[in-house]
């Protein structure tokens, strides 16, 4: 309960670096970025520690610890895409997505609860929801990309007609559009090992405490739609002949169904007392 | 339309056919009828299937539509369409005692579609099975974990589920009880008998369960006797059933003298773990081997595909 209080703080100091890392990212020094983000990081990650050891489990369950964890794992996503493709921008966006989940857990902090329910309390736990936020964050840069190569391709490509998903190419490495998706594909790939990961860790862990690996829970069957989803992106990405634009949309409409999965669920009339997932106190 | 090569176009021209026939079919039949499966049906069916497969695949050059199922033009449709009704059915209230869109499970146009989905994901298999160079490793083995990976859970957990057995059993402080209620709540003999020595339960200070379990002894038909505890997340297992802690006496809380217990026995798991542990090990594949292994392969071949 008291190491609530002190979130704000941690949390604005790494607010802070994170925004010093994205700062600095913009003006080309590497280092200093690099460094002021993983100080924040650092910050961040030690407040969850210390919750982790005050409840005396892993801060996992609610909505609000979910969202503790994207928040540590955005810039860290960020970070990993900066140091490797060097996007000047992913730092300030997963900067602002970050401090944007810490707010509503400043100011809706419906998340003090200390009470496990046994059915959670299992080593898969842990592995199960990390694995899985992580995996969100990655796929959340992934739309961050695509959204603004749309948007520049929308800006550049406006003379060239009204076609709704651009010309087909005969091969996708030429040209400015598809340089994009070489990071893209990549930052997929990721993502979709850790949706993998956070699915089959679920089904075994079901196994043990439900009964059964696979019930079509409606969380399950929106996990099995956003795996799908990213399943026709890594496909089509295959095809000799493509349209970017309808690849880039392919990722934004993943990542909907995505939000689905993760939070639309609780309000949804077909799923709402129909799942093993809610989350709440 | 129809021209050689097959594109997307055809590709979902034969999903959409697929779930139109699939429309036809209830209509006609009903719902998919999964207990007509029961062993040795499941075993027959899938041995058949994948005789099936493979003679597709050895007929290839001579048949298009048996090439073209290993295609991306026939993959990325199919997956579509996997997307497609799942999504109807996460969007629509489910129950075993449900008709058509709301028993997915049973409904024809979903069933013949992830059936579609799986004769697909076999194609492939076979295909990069047989084409198969120890030199391209990195790209055929995370491959084939991967595709033979998630063939083999579909198929064998669809299959086995009618193999599947859950049963609930009342246990009372002090009784010896052998009988269990199944799904359809009939009272059936169980080869495996109980007597609850002890309910333990744990309480939060605001009164939640921190822990709920049943120290039992177990006595079974092959001669076994022993004592065991059975926690939430800790099932025992014994003689091919998995016991697990299902529920008590609610009203009586922490000093409920009921415990209600899970059978569950599942033959097929043994087969379904293998294609989990398959996919595990193709993502983690997938994973390290992004940095070596990242240019996806745009040769021609891939779309229409060689002998």
């Amino acid at each position: 309960m008291t190491i609530w209080d002190s979130f704000t703080y941690f949390a604005i100091l790494a607010i802070v670096l994170w925004a010093t890392g994205a700062y600095f990212a913009w003006r080309d020094r590497r280092r200093r970025s690099i460094v002021a983000t993983v100080a924040g990081l650092a910050i961040f990650l030690s407040f969850i520690v210390a919750l982790w050891i005050s409840v005396g489990h892993p801060p996992l369950r609610t909505m609000g610890e979910t969202r503790l964890w994207y928040s540590f794992f955005l810039p860290f996503v960020g970070l990993l895409v900066y140091g490797r493709w060097r996007y000047r921008w992913i730092l300030s966006f997963s900067t602002v997505l970050a401090t944007v989940f810490i707010c509503v857990n400043i100011f809706k902090p419906e998340l003090h609860t200390t009470t496990l329910m046994p059915a959670l309390q299992s080593p898969w736990f842990a592995p199960h929801v990390i694995v899985y936020m992580f995996a969100y964050a990655i796929m959340g840069a992934a739309t961050l990309m695509s959204a603004y190569q749309l948007f520049k391709m929308h800006r550049t490509a406006s003379s060239d007609g009204a076609r709704p998903f651009g010309h087909r190419v005969a091969t996708p490495s030429t040209a400015s559009p598809p340089m994009i998706f070489d990071s893209l594909d990549q930052l997929v790939r990721i993502g979709l090992a850790f949706l993998t990961f956070g699915m089959l860790f679920g089904a075994l862990w079901a196994k043990e405490a439900w009964g059964h690996y696979w019930s079509w829970d409606p969380k399950e069957t929106w996990a099995a739609i956003t795996w799908f989803a990213y399943l026709v992106y890594v496909h089509y990405r295959q095809l000799p002949r493509q349209r970017p634009r309808l690849a880039l949309w392919m990722l934004i409409g993943a990542f909907l169904l995505l939000q689905m999965c993760w939070w639309g669920i609780n309000y949804l009339p077909s799923a709402v007392g129909a799942s093993v997932h809610t989350y709440g106190s | 339309m129809m021209t050689k090569p097959w594109t997307l176009r055809e590709g979902f021209a034969v999903g959409g056919t697929l779930i139109a026939f699939g429309l036809l079919l209830t209509l006609s039949f009903g719902p998919v009828r999964w207990d007509a499966f029961e062993w040795p049906t499941n075993g027959i069916t899938m041995s058949a299937l994948v005789a099936l497969l493979l003679m597709m695949h050895l007929l290839r050059s001579h048949v298009y539509v048996f090439r073209f199922l290993s295609t991306y033009a026939a993959a990325i449709p199919a997956i579509v369409y996997a997307v497609v009704v799942t999504i109807v059915m996460g969007l629509t209230r489910q129950s075993a005692e449900g008709h058509g869109i709301h028993d997915m499970l049973t409904f024809w146009p979903f069933v013949l579609t992830y059936v579609y989905l799986t004769v697909v994901l076999g194609m492939v298999t076979f295909r990069r099975l047989f084409a198969f160079k120890p030199a391209q490793w990195r790209r055929d083995v995370p491959f084939l974990l991967n595709h033979l990976g998630l063939f083999l859970t579909l198929t064998t957990a669809t299959l086995g589920n009618a193999d599947l057995r859950r049963v609930k059993m009342i246990t009372n402080v002090g009784q010896l009880e052998w009988r269990a209620i199944n799904a359809h709540m009939e009272v059936i003999e169980m080869p495996i008998a109980i007597e609850l020595r002890r309910f333990i339960m744990e309480t939060y200070d605001d009164g939640s369960p921190r822990r709920y379990a049943s120290e039992l002894e177990v006595v079974t038909r092959t001669g076994k006797d022993f004592l065991a505890t059975v926690d939430v997340n800790h099932p025992v297992k014994v003689d091919g059933w998995k016991i697990y802690q299902f529920g008590y006496d609610t009203a009586m809380g922490a000093d409920s003298q009921t415990s209600i217990l899970e059978f569950v026995r599942d033959p097929w798991l043994p087969v379904v773990y293998a294609g989990i542990y398959m996919m595990l090990a193709g993502a983690l594949l997938m994973f390290i081997g992004q940095k070596s292994n990242t240019r996806p392969h745009h040769s021609p071949q891939r779309q229409t595909p060689t002998s």
